[in-house]
């Protein structure tokens, strides 16, 4: 069977050959596969970065979440709101929502306060949050040192913090916080814990608007209420952050959620519930038509691409008709003309490919750079590139290649 | 008898007009003989030659080479015999641009199939053999005249052929270079290669042992006495 093999490799040899006769002419002919290749790996690198981003954002965000945030309400809205007395979000609605679906959920509430923080002298920028202890479970977020706020700590108000990484940095950079006392507005604190780091892409294209987690600091919740609650409902929250036991579960437990949330509020719209994973599936139901406009534009590319291919190797064959003749005469069969004129087109389309690919990984780069979205290399979009143009080769090689094979060896013979 | 043929007629459609390029050919070769074919333009010696080589079947009548019946092989059992049987000598030397001197050579050998080391030793003994043993890597516009045919008559012989047919093989050359050429004919002749040559030039035929002449599609002369009979004229 060695003969086969070096039958075939001579046969590449020769197609070899052909293309470089006609370098430049090859090379212009290639540009539709160039396009259209480049235009299959950026989709797919863009893709890649997108699917990457979402499971990133939905790890931070705890998976089989359902967020509640409050809405703040402008205008008539607002007076509505006011006219019937709704409380808006408050530290109730969580535990409703708790003692409703006791062994399905885990709730924790989250008070945002708007204080200044500050470490003998030292003023951190951070975002100091009232909650509660199953903060961390909910959402996968866990201490790295101390400990998190403790059940009693909600009891008895104490005024005890947890330090998010990039605070606990800025405050004391390597010195350890644990006891410490910071001021938190006009109180002070005792450091009890500090957060693990979380690592957080910040795309364009997120679907999902993330805090900046690492600068957060945690507090009970009660403190919260009885420290820093200035206006509205004493027992107001921004957010509920609640984890489902089961992914099939998070959807109906959100409608039911809703549901409940208009009871309480006496049927105004003040709170939306949100589930990451939902949104994530509707941004990548975005994604997938950007998808389609561009696998269409690299489809039209590679069909141009391919008719381009198809017309120079037609004026190749009729070029080199005597060469074919000559061939035919030395006992060349009608599929060795065959393999010869399609391994040539399959060499173009490759070629193309290749260039292509490294143009759409350049495109995929300056797309990060310059857009800032998140583009991602995969393996699978080289295999498709390369499959592509192969194909084209094949399927817009086997006109001319069969042309080429089926021409009179005589008449070909006496083409000048 | 290496070549037999019986009533060969070869008619083409050229528009609307029937053209009887072969009228009724009947000859006989013998293995190890070297005959010319000679005949003005149009009498029909180049399509004969075709026919002899295997590159087209006849419209009528039959051809035996070598024993085997060729109307009734396959184009692709055609390109077999071609390529295991005869080798083609061109008037325009027909040598591939872009494939160097040995590459030519090796051309016959791929296409049957040889091993890489094998063909390759193969065509530098024929190459040797023509005396073009240190222009191996040159490519075919590199070369003289002479040089080129002899490329391509080392092309013909790499596979050891049956039948060496040559098409007006001094056509494009000086006097000088063709008379080296027909030396080498007459060499290969005598170590029993059967050749068969068209030629209108009665110099170039006078190097063969046996003249068939031709006309509007038939032989209408052979020096081989026995064979004198007006064949095709019946």
């Amino acid at each position: 069977m060695g003969t086969g093999l070096s039958r075939w490799s001579s046969s590449i040899r020769i197609g070899f050959r052909g293309l470089l006769l006609r370098k430049v002419r090859s090379l212009l002919s290639t540009l539709g596969i160039v396009f259209g290749v480049a235009a299959v790996i950026s989709m797919m690198s863009i893709g890649e970065g997108a699917r990457r981003e979402a499971i990133e954002q939905i790890k931070l965000l705890g998976t089989n979440n359902i967020r509640i945030q409050q809405l703040s309400l402008m205008g008539e809205r607002r007076l509505e709101a006011e006219r019937r007395a709704s409380r808006g979000l408050t530290y109730d609605d969580a535990l409703l929502i708790r003692d409703t679906f006791p062994a399905l959920v885990t709730v924790s509430p989250l008070k945002f306060v708007n204080t200044e923080v500050r470490f003998e002298g030292r003023q951190g920028i951070a975002q100091v949050i009232g909650t509660s202890p199953e903060y961390g479970e909910v959402t996968d977020f866990r201490v790295m040192r101390g400990r998190f706020i403790a059940p009693i700590d909600l009891l008895e108000t104490k005024n005890v913090c947890v330090l998010g990484s990039e605070v606990k940095h800025e405050l004391f950079g390597y010195r350890d916080a644990l006891n410490a006392e910071i001021r938190i507005g006009d109180e002070w604190f005792t450091v009890v814990g500090v957060m693990e780091q979380k690592v957080i892409r910040e795309g364009k294209a997120a679907a999902i608007k993330i805090r900046r987690i690492n600068r957060d600091i945690y507090i009970p919740v009660t403190t919260a209420f009885r420290r820093f609650s200035s206006t509205g409902d004493p027992l107001g929250i921004q957010e509920i952050a609640v984890r489902v036991d089961q992914a099939e579960n998070v959807s109906p437990i959100a409608r039911l959620i809703q549901g409940m949330l208009k009871r309480s509020h006496r049927g105004v719209q003040d709170s939306q519930v949100m589930v990451p994973e939902e949104l994530l599936a509707h941004a990548q139901q975005t994604q997938r038509i950007f998808n389609i406009v561009m696998g269409s534009i690299a489809g039209i590319s590679l069909l141009v691409g391919g008719i381009g291919i198809m017309n120079i190797m037609l004026a190749n064959v009729s070029e080199r008709t005597r060469e074919i003749g000559i061939r035919r005469a030395i006992g060349a069969t009608k599929g060795d003309i065959l393999a010869q004129f399609l391994v040539e087109t399959v060499l173009i389309c490759l070629a193309g490919g290749v260039i292509g690919i490294l143009l759409g990984f350049g495109l995929a780069i300056a797309i990060t750079r310059y857009a800032t979205w998140e583009t991602g290399f995969s393996f699978a979009s080289v295999l498709i590139a390369f499959g592509t143009s192969a194909s084209v080769g094949l399927i817009f090689g086997l006109f001319p290649a069969r042309r080429a094979a089926h021409l009179d060896p005589v008449q070909a013979l006496r083409f000048e | 008898m290496l070549i037999q043929t019986f009533d060969l007629r070869k008619t083409y459609q050229m528009g609307h007009a029937e053209v009887h390029a072969l009228r009724g050919v009947r000859l006989e070769v013998a293995h190890g003989e070297f005959v010319a074919i000679m005949g003005p333009s149009g009498s029909g010696k180049s399509t004969l030659l075709h026919l002899l080589g295997c590159l087209d079947r006849p419209s009528e009548g039959w051809y035996h080479l070598d024993g085997m019946t060729i109307e009734s092989l396959h184009d692709a059992e055609l390109s077999r015999l071609r390529n295991k049987r005869i080798g083609f000598v061109f008037q325009g030397f027909n040598l591939i641009p872009q494939h160097n001197v040995l590459e030519n050579v090796e051309l016959p050998l791929i296409y049957g199939g040889m091993e890489r080391r094998n063909r390759r030793e193969t065509s530098l003994e024929i190459l040797h053999q023509v005396g073009l043993g240190e222009k191996i890597s040159h490519k075919p516009t590199e070369l003289s005249g002479g040089e080129a045919q002899r490329v391509a008559i080392a092309r013909a012989l790499v596979i050891r052929p049956l039948l060496l047919l040559a098409d007006e093989p001094t056509g494009n050359l000086d006097s000088q270079t063709g008379e080296d050429i027909m030396k080498l004919f007459a060499d290969l002749n005598r170590v029993g290669t059967t050749i068969l040559m068209v030629t209108h030039n009665r110099d170039v035929a006078a190097h063969s042992a046996r003249i068939i002449d031709m006309m509007d599609g038939r032989i209408v002369g052979d020096s081989k006495g026995t064979a004198l009979v007006a064949q095709g004229l019946a």
